[in-house]
Order: structure tokens, then C-alpha cells, then sequence
């Protein structure tokens, strides 16, 4: 393997190949800063164009959009709070709070170097352990999917702020949201009211539009300031301090490893990932309190979260020819475009190509680290901006970005109702982010959930009875367990403080 | 001066208005003059997706746009069906559809939402036998030891589904019809999920297009039972045909491109003319072949035919699934 490596590298090295990777690596930082503009549609678009050239071009071109388009989203979640991408919406949590103390290059640097981290070490475990993660990765089923998907619902708690009853209202209306549409199973329509448009079920990025960005800009629009921060205090934004890096690096590292684990899993996305890497963080978090209201920590889970499963998805894809999303079925094209046939054959076969591109992978992760940091120095401005020449720009963004996805006029409607909904919610401290997550996870769990039940001879036991799901069921159980069990140490610690006093 | 700029203002609007108009008009004789969508209405990694990609990638030439696969999968391929029929009828959103989604569901299920002569056919892609796969760690390993397990064992035998009325629905429900067996399905909503679920050791067996399961079958990561045709497939002739081993089970099925019906004729024309040029393209035929499948093109006024006397046989399989 590790002559492979050296020959595919030293094969896949050139000015030509670097150079169109990074082209493709800014050109996703755009896509992705532009809400309603998605990696899928701009890979899905740019794929045709690869059919003609070079191996060594085509492939890194297509990644960079990928990555680029990942990292990219994160811009305006933390400028303006409007996510980019959906693997971006947990990026407004704290990196919209922390732009608004003055605190944006701090948050765009951190969510930088979140994103580089995972990346990094996510294709490290790509060059290493393909085959075996691939191997496990496919012994996940329905019943495990389900326990998944149930411990990501329960980040709920984790992003419900003060009031859980609140968090589990938001939570029950996202669900019912997430039903809309047709029944997963059987294709009957639920919920659509004999409108065509809704049989599709909501768009998820119209709705993340509405609800952040347009909340944003109602909410602003109450307020006579001006802009988001003063000058004086971003005009000397800092660079981000190494303490800072240091006390944030466990929360990388960690959530590098559950994107990474995410990802591989086909049909687990950056979209949960991030969700699930933010809301373990806060768990494990020394200074939990600050989560929701500029921890520069929440930035770096979520960030490291979403582009740790870039590569990731890649392990399905390569060593079984099974894509787990779109992006990686279109890449799938372009692979096989290129004479790669995915599957068990292609690392013996073509073991040079692929070890080289992993190893131009972990280049173009450098090259993001320097553009980004140059491109910070411009963009984080955008705080500056008079609010009055702002707020309809986001506006307009949020039509065109809403209208974009599919370019359809029921998802702009969608986007408003979601933007007075949001504006509603904040208003009445209702937290947006669980229904975000019960919206998104409602449709798979219910699949999940009923594929498990099909496939068990006496009901739910399935779930103790298959090693795996069994397995994750007791981390499951063991993780809540250890919540519960620090809470009442908490409350007891708290009350015997009092009894003594 | 200053009062007339806004007038002025208003003119250059007017007139670029105008403009716009007219390049509305001559949409159908400029077209296609933005890329075409070439909608997939199953989840990724199925036969609808992988002859989807690839057909997207090599089909600009014979356009002069690009193609884009959009892939919007749900409710066994209704989501994606009914997405076509809600877009405007001008060519530019196109169904990747098939047998099931296009004839047996409209023609046999009551809820759904279209109706067959909802599209405007263009052209055939494919037809491929239903090949019956097997997990190595199935204790089977031919399609008499199959059956044997499956009579001893009514309802143990689970196998990879995809949706009611599916390709691989239908397959196993005319087997168990054949056979008198039970067998117990598990609905993965398409090819994709269905065959990673036979890999992973979590299902027993599975049937999908040779596209789906030819490159594992060749790995040795799925062993092949039998092929659903009346010959052997020419993609893997090795495997013996259903009927070669005992068991007369016959279910092929077809990929076409298809158009919302209102699409203007001349627009329909180019179509029928581009996908009839592309199925020749050398290289998208090294690309089919690369995924153990191969191009069966018909044209639309031979197709539509074809479609019409497939009901009688379709309702035949049908019954079998009964």
C-alpha cells in the first residue's frame, strides 16, 4: 500500500492537477457560501465537462467542488446566519453569536481549521482502513440505522437552550413536518392536502433558510443599530489565539472521529453529522453554559463534524460501488467516466490512481488552510456592513437561494412561512435547531424503524439480537446513562452546597 | 434631462422585456438552450442510478447542453414521477423511468398519483432479465437449494426488496408464486440500499438488474442463481436461465427516458433524434458495458407499441404477485 502511495503520488503530482483541484476547491467555497446553491447540483452540473480530461484533472476538480462546497457553507452561517449548506445549520448556533460579539474572525479561523482537521484525518483513516471500515460499515442495516438515528434525535437536548418542554415542542412540530409527503414504504400521500407541491414532502433547505436567515433579518429589523458590531472592535479582529485552538482540540479530535464514522455509514450525511458532532461536544464540554451563545468549541464541532464525512463517504462508494448519498452517486459517474469501476476490484486494479488521489486529498486540505485564511482577511467584513444595505441583500439571497434548489416557487413560500415561523419561535424562546433536527431525521428513523420491524420474526427484539445493533444499543444506553447520572451528581452536589450553608 | 432619465429608464426596460419574450417564443426551435434534468426516481446505487449517471455524462454532445442527473427518490419512484409532472411541459425535465414506475403501478395500483399516458415516451434504454443473487453466507448456493431451504423453512428466508410492485418485489412474488413458498421481504426503496443489504451479510438473497449485481457476482461477493429471461443474458452468460434450472420464472425490465405528455412536438422530436444518436456514442457503450449491462434502444413510435401489448403480459406477471 504504502508503494502505491509513493507511485500514485509521485504519478498524480503536477502543476495541472493541483491547480485544478484548487480551481475546484474555490470554486466549492462560492457554491457553498451561496444558500440554495449545493455541491450536488454543482457536481452533477460540472461532471460532463470531466468525461474528457485527464484522470489526474478530472477527479481532484470534482473533490475540490465537494470539499470546497462543505467548508464554504460555514461563511455566511457564522456572518450572517444563514447556512450556506444543511451540513452548515449547526454552524449558526455559535458562530452567528460569536460575529455578532465581534468575534467573526475568531469563529470563520476556528471553523477553518475545524474543517482542515477533519478532513485531514478523515482521509488519513481513508488511506489506512478503507476495506476493513468499508467491510463493517456494510454490516450496518435497518435495525442499526434506527439506534443511530434515535441517538441523534437525542441531541435534541443538547440544542433545546433553557426550556426542554419547549425543545420537545419544536422537536414534535419538525417531525410532523417530516412526514409530509409520501409515505416512505408505500408511496401514499400524507399530510399534502391534494396540493401537488407538498407530495414531495418540505425541502430541507428552504426550510433552513426561512428559519435562520429571514428570523435573522425580522429580528434585526426591530433593532435601530446600525450593523452587527462596531468597527473599533472588528477592525482589530485577532487572529484566533492558540489557548483558544488548544481548549477546542478534544472537541475536534472527537468530532473528526464521528464524521468519519458517519460518513462511511451510506446514507448518513454531513447534514446529521454535524448535528450529532455539535450536540456530543456540548455533552463532553467543560463550559456547556456557552454553547448557543458563542463557544468557539460548538464552532469546531460542527465544522470538523460535516467535512470529516467528505471523505468518509468515499468508503462505500470505492470498495462496494455503493453511493450513500447523491453527491457520491454522481461521483460514481464521474469515476467510472474515468475507467474506474468502483467495487472490490479497484485498489488492486487501479491501486496507484487511488492512492494518488488520497494523497492529492490531503494537499488540496493544505491549500484550503491558505486560501482560507487569506480569503477570512476580506470576507469577515461583511459584519460591517450598515444594516440597512445588508438586510435586503440576505433577503434577496434568501428568494434566490430558496428559489435555486429547485427552482420552484412553492419552496420560496415554504422559506417565508419557515422565516415567520423562526421569527415566532425566537420571539417565544421556542429553540429552532430540534425542530431542524426532528425534520430531518423523522422521514429516515420511520424507515429505519419499519424496514427493522419487517425484517424481524418477533418484533422488536431485532434490536438486542443482532451484535451490532445490540452494541450501540448499550453505548446508547450507557451515554444517556452517564448524562442522567451527572445531572443528579449535579443537583445533589448542588443541594448538599446548600444544606451546608 | 433628469426628468426624462427614469422614461428613458422605463423604455430600455420595456424593450429588454420584449427581448426576453421573444426569446420565450423561440424556445422550441433554440432548444435545448439550458441543461436538460434527467430525473432518477430511486435512491442512489440502483440500476436507475448507475445507467443514469452514466447516460447524463455522455450526453452533451448530442444535445449541446448538459445533462444532469437529479436524483429524487421516495414512495418506489412516485416522488420523482410526480416531480416531472409538476415541472412545465418543455422538455427540459425528463423521466428516467421504467416498467414498473411508467406501466405495472399506474395499470395495477389505485393511489397513485399519474397516469400512464401522463408521459410521452422518447426511448428505450434497456431490458434486462431480473438476476437472483444469493449472499455467500446464505446456506444456498443454487436455486434448487433455495427452494428446498424455503419450503423447509417457510418465512426464514429474508431477502432484499425494493417496494411494493417493484422489480424485485415482483421477481420474488412470482417465485414463491411458482413454488409455493414463503418468503419474508424487507423494502429498501430501490436497488441501491437493496443490494448493499445482501452484501452486508444482512439479508439472505436478493434479485436486481445485471447492472446492480454483475461487478459482485464477478468479485465473488454474490453468488448468481438464475437470470429471469428467456435466454441467458449476454452480460453474464454463465448464469443459467430460471427456466434452465427448474423454475419458470420470466421478468424483464426496461429503463426509458420519457417526457411530460404537452411537451411540444418539435421538442419531443429532438429528444427522440438525441437519445437515438447518444445509444450508438462508442463511448457511453463502453461505459454501459462497463457495468456488466448493455443498450437495447428503441425508438419511441416502436416503443409505444411494445408498451401496449406489454400490459397483457405484465398483468399476467401481476397475477402471479397476487
Amino acid at each position: 500500500m504504502l508503494a502505491d502511495l509513493a507511485h500514485g503520488i509521485a504519478g498524480f503530482f503536477s502543476v495541472v492537477s493541483v491547480g485544478t483541484a484548487l480551481l475546484g476547491l474555490l470554486a466549492g467555497i462560492v457554491i457553498g457560501a451561496l444558500p440554495g446553491l449545493t455541491a450536488t447540483m454543482t457536481i452533477a452540473v460540472l461532471t460532463p465537462f470531466t468525461f474528457f480530461m485527464e484522470t489526474a484533472v478530472a477527479l481532484p476538480f470534482l473533490l475540490g467542488v465537494y470539499k470546497g462546497a462543505i467548508y464554504g457553507g460555514s461563511i455566511p452561517a457564522i456572518l450572517i446566519n444563514t447556512p450556506g449548506t444543511a451540513a452548515a445549520a449547526a454552524t449558526t448556533m455559535d458562530g452567528h453569536a460569536l460575529a455578532k460579539q465581534g468575534r467573526a474572525r475568531h469563529a470563520l479561523e476556528m471553523s477553518l481549521y475545524g474543517s482542515v482537521i477533519g478532513d485531514m484525518l478523515a482521509t488519513l483513516v481513508l488511506i489506512a482502513v478503507t476495506a476493513p471500515l468499508a467491510a463493517i460499515a456494510i454490516k450496518f442495516s435497518s435495525p442499526e440505522f434506527t439506534i443511530l438515528f434515535l441517538f441523534a434525535l437525542t441531541m435534541i437536548a443538547s440544542v433545546s437552550g433553557g426550556s426542554i418542554l419547549k425543545g420537545l415542542i419544536a422537536a414534535a412540530a419538525g417531525a410532523l413536518i417530516g412526514c409530509i409527503g409520501l409515505d416512505p414504504m408505500s408511496g401514499y400521500q400524507r399530510f399534502t392536502f391534494g396540493i401537488p407541491d407538498m407530495s414531495g414532502g418540505i425541502a430541507l433547505v428552504p426550510v433552513l433558510i426561512g428559519m435562520f436567515a429571514i428570523s435573522e433579518v425580522l429580528i434585526q429589523s426591530e433593532k435601530k443599530v446600525l450593523r452587527a458590531v462596531s468597527a473599533v472592535t472588528d477592525g482589530r479582529g485577532t487572529p484566533l489565539p492558540w489557548a483558544e485552538m488548544k481548549r477546542a482540540m478534544p472537541a475536534i479530535l472527537r468530532s473528526s472521529a464521528i464524521g468519519t464514522f458517519l460518513g462511511a455509514l451510506p446514507g448518513l450525511g454531513a447534514e446529521i453529522a454535524c448535528w450529532v458532532a455539535y450536540g456530543d461536544a456540548k455533552r463532553r464540554s467543560k463550559a456547556p453554559a456557552l454553547y448557543g451563545k458563542g463557544s468557539l468549541e460548538g464552532v469546531a464541532a460542527a465544522e470538523t463534524g460535516n467535512n470529516a464525512t467528505v471523505p468518509a463517504t468515499l468508503i462505500p462508494m470505492l470498495v462496494f460501488g455503493i453511493p450513500g448519498d447523491t453527491v457520491t452517486a454522481i461521483l460514481l459517474g464521474a469515476f467510472m467516466a474515468q475507467g474506474l469501476l468502483p467495487g472490490p476490484l479497484l485498489f488492486q486494479q487501479h491501486g496507484d490512481v487511488i492512492y494518488g488521489l488520497f494523497g492529492l486529498l490531503l494537499l488540496t486540505n493544505l491549500l484550503l488552510l491558505v486560501f482560507g485564511l487569506g480569503a477570512i482577511r476580506f470576507i469577515r467584513h461583511v459584519v460591517l456592513i450598515p444594516h440597512s444595505i445588508l438586510l435586503p441583500c440576505v433577503t434577496v439571497f434568501c428568494f434566490a437561494g430558496a428559489f435555486a434548489v429547485s427552482q420552484s416557487l412553492f419552496d420560496v413560500l415554504v422559506m417565508l412561512l419557515g422565516g415567520f415561523a423562526g421569527y415566532a419561535m425566537r420571539k417565544t424562546a421556542v429553540p429552532i435547531p430540534p425542530f431542524v433536527i426532528a425534520l430531518l431525521l423523522a422521514s429516515p428513523l420511520e424507515n429505519a424503524l419499519r424496514q427493522s420491524l419487517l425484517f424481524s420474526a418477533d418484533g422488536a427484539w431485532i434490536f438486542v439480537t443482532r451484535p451490532i445493533a445490540a452494541g450501540l444499543l448499550a453505548l446508547f444506553a450507557l451515554s444517556i446513562g452517564l448524562v442522567a447520572w451527572r445531572a443528579l451528581a449535579g443537583r445533589h452536589r448542588k443541594s448538599s452546597i446548600v444544606a451546608t450553608t | 434631462m433628469l426628468t426624462k432619465l427614469p422614461n428613458r429608464a422605463c423604455r430600455a426596460l420595456l424593450t429588454a422585456g420584449l427581448l426576453c419574450a421573444t426569446i420565450g417564443a423561440a424556445s422550441a426551435a433554440d432548444f435545448p438552450d439550458k441543461p436538460i434534468r434527467l430525473v432518477i426516481p430511486y435512491p442512489p446505487g440502483g440500476a436507475s442510478s448507475l445507467h443514469g449517471g452514466v447516460i447524463a455524462t455522455s450526453a452533451e454532445p448530442y444535445f449541446g447542453q448538459p445533462m444532469i442527473p437529479l436524483i429524487r427518490h421516495g414512495g418506489g419512484g412516485i416522488a420523482g414521477a410526480s416531480y416531472v409532472l409538476q415541472q412545465p411541459a418543455d422538455g427540459y425535465t425528463l423521466l428516467f423511468g421504467d416498467v414498473t414506475i411508467n406501466l405495472l403501478r399506474p395499470l395495477v395500483e389505485k393511489d397513485i398519483p399519474f397516469k400512464i399516458d401522463d408521459f410521452e415516451p422518447i426511448g428505450r434504454i434497456t431490458l434486462d432479465p431480473m438476476v437472483f443473487v444469493a449472499s455467500p453466507k446464505a446456506p444456498f448456493k443454487t436455486m434448487k437449494e433455495m427452494v428446498a431451504f424455503a419450503t423447509k423453512n417457510p418465512d426464514k428466508l429474508v431477502y432484499s426488496s425494493d417496494n411494493v410492485n417493484g422489480w424485485t418485489y415482483v421477481a420474488f412474488k412470482a417465485l414463491m408464486h411458482k413454488t409455493g413458498t414463503k418468503m419474508r421481504g424487507i423494502d429498501f426503496g430501490g436497488g441501491g440500499p437493496a443490494v448493499a443489504n445482501v452484501l452486508g451479510g444482512n439479508t439472505m438473497a436478493y434479485a436486481g438488474a445485471p447492472a446492480v449485481v454483475g461487478e459482485h457476482v464477478k468479485g465473488g461477493a454474490l453468488i448468481a442463481l438464475c437470470t429471469a429471461g428467456k435466454a441467458r443474458a449476454s452480460t453474464l452468460p454463465d448464469v443459467p436461465t430460471c427456466t434452465e434450472t427448474g423454475y419458470d420464472v420470466m421478468w424483464q425490465v426496461w429503463l426509458g427516458v420519457l417526457a411530460k405528455k404537452g411537451t411540444p412536438e418539435p421538442v419531443l422530436a429532438k429528444l427522440r433524434d438525441g437519445f437515438g444518436k447518444l445509444v450508438t456514442d462508442k463511448g457511453l457503450k463502453a461505459l454501459i458495458a462497463r457495468i456488466t449491462s448493455e443498450i437495447k434502444y428503441v425508438g419511441a413510435d416502436a416503443w409505444k407499441k411494445e408498451l401496449d401489448e406489454e400490459k397483457k403480459s405484465l398483468m399476467a406477471i401481476y397475477a402471479l404477485t397476487q
